[in-house]
């Protein structure tokens, strides 16, 4: 039987980057191969140029043995190639029928469409109301449209980009259940992934890749998943280096039952929630996204206010009411978890992006003019420190990569020395290398006395970063405890909402 | 061969400030163009419009004086939309402005006294930012969008002008024109070169102009307006409220637009007329943009439209170009100006045609 | 009151709100499609313009009419390009064409001030619309029915189409209706052409439906009104249909009144005529009461689209 899928000399080159440079593997009929890498390793854009999203500059694609070509992907969804991006391409305010029916290249009447789409969902066990309103779904509903849309059009191969980077260790496993059925039942799957112990656990075949080359086309069973991580990453992996013994100091940041009001339909707000953070601990929030974290990081940053005077507190002085300014002059910090628009302004200069939170801790600031030497000196230690690749203090934000960019956030508010700190995501999306070097600004900054809390889905990340460890679901904060008191099962249980001591 | 577009990494300098010129440029050969297309003496009505007010000294006070309100109300118009907040109504807080002036004038109508005319100018910084007001109440209660309820307002300010030099405020001497009375002296805004038109208000505009472009490229409130207008969210995460954002810059927009309307009826009116809304309200919008939304940009910005406005006047005695061409010309430079946006972020690139590219 | 004088009413409401309706009609499609065209007012006055013209050479209404809508076409095509091909701020080129509309509309009815046209007649034959009930049904020229037919063509398109859909869709969610391999630009361009043709046919409503010459800046704000009339109708088509038709009670109210008598007919005139303005403010406050109400807005509204790759 021929390859289902195969490769050779796939080439893609960007402006100043090889995004893809001469990649080739096979996959087989009913193989789960797993395709690993970093972030800008080129896996997206390779499984872009298979699904006819992008076209190589050189290279052959061969499907079921005839060498293709994939001008788009209708064309791709006609070869049976089906997938399921990570960024869902839902639409809010449709239903789901209507959202299947706009995947749907043929057209079918809409009482048919729904017959076959509950004859799928039976099939495979996908819950799921056809009625319903997308914007009234979890993200795991949502997820589970995409795969109904790939399943209704019979693919021979389905890709999966980083289908489990939202769902909680349950959900993660009916995801496999159904993806090993499909497997059985003949259907190749393309996996995206950079997480180890799941293509350890799913995949036949893992290929790796490094910086847009093919690294390796391995046995995942075979190996270690430190072996997989550094062909991924390459040169060895750098660990964070913590003070042996520490002890933490008083409390700094103290929260008592802090509740928010509902704002939207994008995050739920946060309900009672209380805890401490000691001078020079870090407390890792975990948690599966959606789930209270944004309304946690507004209420603690200030952009949205508490009635409650003491529900926050710092040093003991009650600032819940405080606005952000007055907030960093009491020395709390904030990231949130979206970088451009949100934790800086991407056609600003860098320069005046330190301006947004630097000012008057400062001493940006005089007599209501703005002392923009004193923000381009601060701007160019924040990239010196940082190692952030950009041009100068004048460069716009929006010109930085994502990961560049999160450096240079992290660093301006690091370098701001505040004694309390309060992250989302720090790393998403950044490269092993800069992951590594904020991880070890994290722990020094705590290491200098201040109290951090670092909000993140990577559970690996608060594993190697966090101290004591809580986890966050529908707005509720589980008891903080000493991180390796905790085992992963644990976590992926209070993430899916169980509670109490029967968990534990 | 084909173009395609591809991202700059660095938005460009250069397009944004040579884009005005090039727009205006581009609108003198087209316009030159479209209108000998259309029966008129093309070639000579762009050179009337866009050069002999330029080359005819005898223009240069007629300029001066066209341009100042629409470079105060541009300045106005120039921070609003920084701050993503589209004012619209400027020509309504024009008309406003100017009520208010001309009421404190006949109100005053006979006391002598300096502070007259400097009490009919707070009158029309009051009663421009008093009606934009409206505005940002409805859209920081009840984000009401703000392009519709300011130009509403200007439609019922109209009217309002209509009634009141109909009835109440009408000059029972003016032998039944829809007027009110000329303004007493100490109500007049004075000349400051003997022998022309050009009245105070000329150095005024320039002033505010400069103040505005200091205050906006250097202070904290330039800042916060710039980023509302960018990144709402990074703002309040930077500790600026976007609600009281809206609100300066509304106010702002409107008594700038307000002190306009008071110099004008203070100054070339000299009395409240049915005519009195000529459309810089709504002209200044195109100012502001030309002007890249900076106020230094603004005055020159000012300046071209003032030219376009004379020029047609021009035209209009000499070649007898309808006075509606001039309309036509403003608002293909600010076509141009707008297609012209893309290229500041991204470049045109040349490529091959599809098939050569995988050879 | 007498069935006369109500009769008259209904008869002049539906012709003044006639003109908004269809604008906002057009309005809406191209918002769901994810634009904002704010050029509305503009290009009526260009269908205004080239229905008075094509009427006062040719006299044939029918041709004017198609004329105006193949000119509200032409102008939108302007603010298509700059908007979706060129990703220029769709507010900024909207009040643009606006601009540009009445710019282009006072050089070319130029000579044509008071000189008048005839009014387009009632599409039935008279004699269907003897009894005055009957008038209130038959009574109307082409361009009422019209605009009634297109409250309900407008809403099966969105409703029940699968081209509806994939408007709606684009309208939602530019990058992922890219993304399934729907034309994003495509779609927007057609909108923009519908919203176009209808606000050029708005347009002819006034030399052929209003007042029988040409007048600069005729349409007097009613683009405008159209515009919110969307938001108010939170993007229905029949509850358009309803705004509209309370609309053009507002803008005939004055002659009741003054028709009428008693202390009504005493609010001086300008007051009348800022009335439709006012309550369009009003209109848009209330709405904006109910919370809801902006939810049903379209989530791409106004937002340029620039696939990636």
């Amino acid at each position: 039987m021929p390859n289902r899928l195969e490769l050779s000399g796939i080439t893609k080159q960007f402006p100043g980057v090889l995004a893809n440079d001469n990649v080739s593997f096979a996959v087989k009929p009913g193989e789960i191969h797993a395709l690993l890498g970093e972030n800008g390793a080129g896996k997206s854009t390779l499984v872009k140029m298979i699904y006819g999203i992008m076209q190589p500059d050189a290279g052959e694609i061969r499907w079921n043995g005839e060498p293709v070509v994939v001008p788009n992907p209708k064309a791709a969804r006609k070869f049976g190639i089906g997938m399921v991006f990570q960024h869902f391409s839902l639409f809010e305010a449709l239903t789901v029928l209507e959202n299947i029916a706009l995947g749907m290249d043929a057209k079918v009447p809409s009482r048919e469409l729904e017959a076959r789409i509950r004859e799928v969902m039976a099939t495979y066990g996908l819950a799921l109301d056809p009625h319903r309103t997308v914007a009234t779904l979890s993200v795991g509903e949502r997820q589970r449209i995409e795969i109904v849309r790939a399943l209704l059009l019979n693919p021979q191969l389905l890709i999966m980009d980083e289908p489990t980077s939202v769902l909680t260790p349950q959900e993660v496993e009916q995801l496999f259940t159904v993806l090993r059925k499909l497997a059985a039942e003949g259907c190749s799957i393309l996996y995206i992934s950079h997480k180890l112990h799941e293509i350890k656990a799913l995949c036949d075949v893992a290929t790796i890749l490094r910086g847009g080359k093919l690294v390796d086309t391995c046995d995942p069973k075979q190996e270690t998943s430190r072996s997989m991580a550094e062909k991924m990453i390459g040169s060895g992996l750098k660990d964070i280096v913590k003070p042996e013994g520490r002890s933490f100091g008083t409390p700094k940041l103290v929260v008592n039952r802090l509740s928010t009001l509902s704002t939207g339909h994008f995050d739920i707000p946060v309900r009672n929630v209380s805890f401490t953070v000691r001078a020079g601990e870090i407390l890792g929030i975990a948690g599966v996204a959606g789930n209270g974290q944004n309304a946690l990081l507004d209420a603690l940053s200030g952009e949205v206010r508490s009635d409650d005077r003491d529900a926050i507190s710092i040093d003991g002085l009650g600032i819940g009411g405080m606005d952000t300014t007055e907030r960093r002059r009491h020395g709390l910090c904030a990231v949130p978890e979206e970088r451009n628009g949100h934790a800086a302004v991407g056609d600003f200069s860098l320069s005046d992006n330190s301006v947004l939170t630097a000012r008057d801790r400062l001493g940006m600031v005089v007599m209501g003019l703005i002392n923009s030497g004193a923000a381009r000196t601060y701007t160019g230690r924040v990239i010196a420190d940082f190692a952030v690749k950009a041009l100068g203090p004048a460069s716009t934000a929006g010109s930085l990569s994502g990961g560049n960019l999160q450096k240079y956030i992290m660093g301006r508010e690091i370098l701001q020395k505040p004694s309390v700190l309060v992250v989302s995501q720090p790393t998403w999306g950044v490269d092993a290398g800069a992951a590594a070097a904020i991880h070890q600004a994290l722990v020094d900054l705590a290491a200098a006395g201040s109290a951090i809390v670092v909000i993140s889905q990577d559970l690996d990340e608060l594993r190697a970063l966090a101290d004591t460890l809580a986890v966050i679901n529908m707005g509720e904060l589980s008891a903080a405890r000493p991180v390796k008191d905790f085992s992963v099962e644990e976590i992926g249980l209070l993430m899916g909402g169980v509670h109490g001591e029967a968990a534990a | 061969m084909q173009f395609r577009l591809e991202k700059r990494r660095e938005p460009s300098r250069v397009v944004l400030y040579s884009a005005p010129l090039i727009a205006v440029l581009l609108t003198m050969f087209f316009g030159a163009i479209i209108f000998s297309a259309i029966g008129y003496d093309g070639v000579g009505a762009v050179r009337e419009i866009f050069l002999t007010p330029i080359t005819n000294s005898l223009k240069w006070q007629d300029l001066a004086v066209k341009a100042s309100p629409l470079i105060i109300i541009g300045v106005g118009l120039s921070i609003a939309y920084r701050a993503n907040v589209w004012n619209i109504g400027a020509e309504g807080q024009y008309i406003m402005g100017g009520l208010a002036a001309t009421w404190v004038a006949l109100l005053t109508h006979g006391m002598g006294g300096f502070w007259i005319l400097p009490a009919m100018m707070v009158a029309g910084f009051l009663g421009g930012a008093a009606y934009a007001a409206i505005p940002a109440f409805f859209k920081t209660r009840l984000n009401v969008n703000e392009i519709l309820t300011s130009l509403m307002l200007t439609y019922a300010s109209v009217q309002l002008i209509y009634y009141l030099v109909r009835a109440p405020w009408k000059d029972p001497m003016g032998m039944g024109f829809p007027q009110t009375r000329r303004f007493a002296s100490e109500a007049l805004l004075p000349n400051i070169v003997p022998g022309t038109i050009v009245h105070a208000g000329v150095p005024i505009a320039i002033i505010v102009a400069l103040v505005a472009w200091f205050v906006m490229s250097r202070s904290v409130f330039g800042y916060q307006v710039k980023v509302v207008g960018s990144a709402p969210h990074a703002a309040r995460y930077g500790g600026f409220s976007e609600n009281k954002t809206i609100w300066l810059a509304l106010l702002l927009s409107g008594a700038l637009a307000g002190f306009a309307g008071a110099l004008e009826v203070s100054g070339p009116f000299q009395r409240m007329v049915p005519g009195f809304p000529t459309n810089y309200g709504f002209t200044a919008i195109i100012v502001a943009f030309l002007g890249r939304l900076n106020p230094l940009g603004v005055i020159f910005a000012g300046i071209i439209m003032a030219i376009t406005f004379v020029g047609g006047e021009v035209a209009q005695t000499t070649i007898g170009l309808p006075s509606s061409a001039s309309g036509i010309f403003q608002s293909m430079m600010l076509f141009f100006l707008l297609a012209g946006d893309i290229l500041v972020r991204y470049r045109l690139k040349r490529v091959a045609p599809q098939g050569e590219a995988r050879a | 009151m007498s069935t006369e004088l109500l009769i008259a009413i209904i008869i002049t409401v539906v012709g003044a709100s006639t003109p908004i309706l269809i604008a906002a009609l057009g309005e809406l499609v191209v918002e769901k499609s994810g634009v904002l065209n704010l050029g509305v007012e503009g290009m009526m006055l260009v269908g205004a313009i080239t229905a008075f013209v094509v009427t006062f050479t040719t006299g044939n209404h029918y041709l004017a009419i198609v004329c105006a809508a193949g000119a509200g076409v032409a102008a939108s095509m302007i603010f298509g390009f700059l908007t979706l091909s060129l990703s220029a701020n769709q507010t900024a080129t909207g009040l643009a064409l606006t601009i540009f509309g009445t710019g282009f509309s006072a050089l070319a009815g130029q000579g044509y001030s008071a000189r008048p046209v005839t009014l387009l007649g009632p599409l039935f034959p008279a004699e269907l619309a003897t009894h005055p009930v009957w008038r209130v049904l038959f009574g109307y020229s082409a361009l009422v029915y019209f605009s009634l037919i297109m409250v309900v063509v407008v809403w099966f398109f969105l409703k029940r189409t699968r081209a509806g859909l994939i408007l709606r869709a684009v309208g939602e969610n530019d990058l992922s209706a890219h993304s399934i391999g729907y034309s994003v630009i495509g779609v927007r361009y057609a909108a923009v052409a519908f919203g176009g043709a209808m606000a050029g046919i708005a347009g002819a409503c006034f030399p052929l439906l209003l007042t029988p010459q040409w007048a600069e800046r005729m349409t007097a704000g009613r683009g405008w009104i159209a515009v919110a009339l969307v938001v108010f109708a939170s993007w229905k088509p029949f509850r358009l249909l309803a705004g509209a038709y309370l609309f053009g009670l507002v803008m005939t109210m004055e002659l009741y009144a003054k028709a009428g008598g008693g202390p009504l007919s005493s609010i001086p005139s300008e007051l009348w005529a800022a009335m439709p303005y006012l309550a369009t403010i009003v209109v848009l406050v209330l709405i904006s009461i109910r919370r809801d109400a902006s939810s049903n807005a379209p989530a791409c509204l106004g937002r340029p689209f620039l696939p990636s790759n």
